[in-house]
């Protein structure tokens, strides 16, 4: 980026290489929408070509993109409109169920159960309020440190482990629902 | 991912050109370079459109003006103390930090907090050595300070909106911030125009417009320095 903001054209290439693939997978899990989260990843490095010139130098590149991919959604999702659609509901397309724990030595029952659980939790995850959902990603699913996750958020790293703790107590409760004998 | 879709971000970004760094910093240059024009000639039009014998002559309305010598100490001393905070509130709100992101909600809310509280017992405290200064004056309860203070934080405001561009987080509050910033540069100009510390013609005259700047940064932070999906 530093190297973008001096006037190197060919240094966007590295950074689209740097950054994208985590951006693009931010986007999907959050819009569950692969168009919309193609078209957000390339408004982010839009923006971020347009202030290049305003980049600070060592400033960390990654909380930057994720607070301007995080608002670009937020604002997309206001205007659309579907926020609701978008944050709370969770459609019924299995596609989101991206892995399969335990799935090629665990029996049938197990492997059912693991996917049960497993889509319990994703649904779980969706309803959770949007500010919980962004911090457990960052952290969690983007591997974000505290630090960094908080610069994206905009707040302070106390509110971050605040509201990722929130998200863990609701992902608890999934799991020990699951643990009790029905 | 798809090599369309690198090729397509690509292709956009170029099609699109950017400003560089050098480019960005020359039109900051010029930003500050009309933000204190814009502030001084305010200043100067206004405070000759109100000066005392302008006002006398208009038609006689207004009362006579006690006359007030403040001795250059206190001037100096007050002018200094409110460059002082003026130049920190600048730096506080136009300044990132080491973050693209700005300075955190905390120091923005600090700043809110301690900016106005600073300038007003800064006067105040100045003041307290020079009896007179205290003096009530019901002929000047603060309105010509408070226009005037508007009128000369416009430009400035408007300046560094320009300069600060885009936040992608808290731009309501960086919008407060920095009116916050161009009311306490519009302060150190009146300060010097004006010479009545009495705490309530202060209170109306120099310390509303802070916040009323603020508020108005904080509407033009949300509406200009967002980020917006085309």
């Amino acid at each position: 980026m530093e190297r973008y903001a001096r006037g190197d054209e060919a240094a966007f290439a590295e950074l689209y290489d740097a950054i994208a693939p985590r951006l693009l997978g931010f986007l999907r899990k959050a819009t569950r929408d692969a168009s919309a989260a193609e078209d957000l990843m390339q408004q982010t490095l839009l923006h971020m070509h347009r202030a290049r010139g305003s980049f600070i130098p060592g400033a960390p590149v990654l909380p930057w993109a994720f607070a301007i991919a995080r608002r670009l959604l937020t604002d997309q999702a206001r205007r659309r409109r579907v926020e609701r659609r978008l944050f709370s509901e969770a459609p019924a397309d299995s596609d989101r169920m991206t892995y399969e724990p335990m799935a090629t030595t665990a029996a049938a029952d197990d492997l059912v159960h693991a996917l049960s659980l497993g889509r319990r939790l994703q649904e779980r995850i969706e309803a959770l309020p949007e500010l919980q959902r962004t911090a457990y990603q960052l952290l969690q699913q983007e591997g974000l440190s505290l630090k960094k996750a908080a610069e994206a958020l905009g707040t302070s790293v106390t509110a971050v482990k605040l509201r990722a703790h929130r998200a863990y107590v609701a992902l608890r409760a999934v799991l020990r629902e699951a643990r009790e004998p029905s | 991912m798809s090599r369309e879709l690198r090729a397509r971000v690509l292709a956009a970004a170029a099609a699109e050109p950017s400003p560089t760094r050098a480019a960005i910093r020359r039109r900051n240059l010029l930003m500050a370079t009309v933000a204190a024009a814009s502030g001084i000639g305010a200043f100067v039009i206004f405070a000759m459109l109100m000066s005392e014998s302008h006002l006398l002559r208009l038609g006689g309305e207004v009362a006579p003006q006690q006359h007030l010598e403040r001795p250059v100490w206190l001037v100096v001393a007050t002018a200094a103390g409110a460059i002082a905070v003026a130049a920190t509130a600048v730096w506080l709100a136009l300044g990132r930090g080491r973050s693209m992101l700005g300075r955190s909600r905390r120091w923005l809310l600090y700043g809110g907090v301690l900016i106005p509280v600073s300038l007003l017992v800064w006067k105040v405290s100045c003041s307290l050595a020079f009896g007179d200064a205290m003096v009530a004056w019901p002929e000047r309860p603060g309105e010509r300070c408070l226009a005037l203070s508007l009128l000369v934080a416009l430009g400035p405001l408007l300046s560094f909106l320009a300069i600060r561009r885009h936040t992608p987080v808290q731009p309501a509050l960086n919008g407060a911030a920095l009116g916050f910033a161009a009311g306490a540069c519009a302060w150190v100009a009146v300060d010097l125009w004006c010479p009545v510390a009495y705490v309530p013609h202060v209170l109306l005259g120099h310390v509303l417009p802070l916040f009323v700047l603020a508020g108005a940064g904080a509407l033009l932070g949300r509406a200009r320095l967002s980020l917006r999906h085309p």
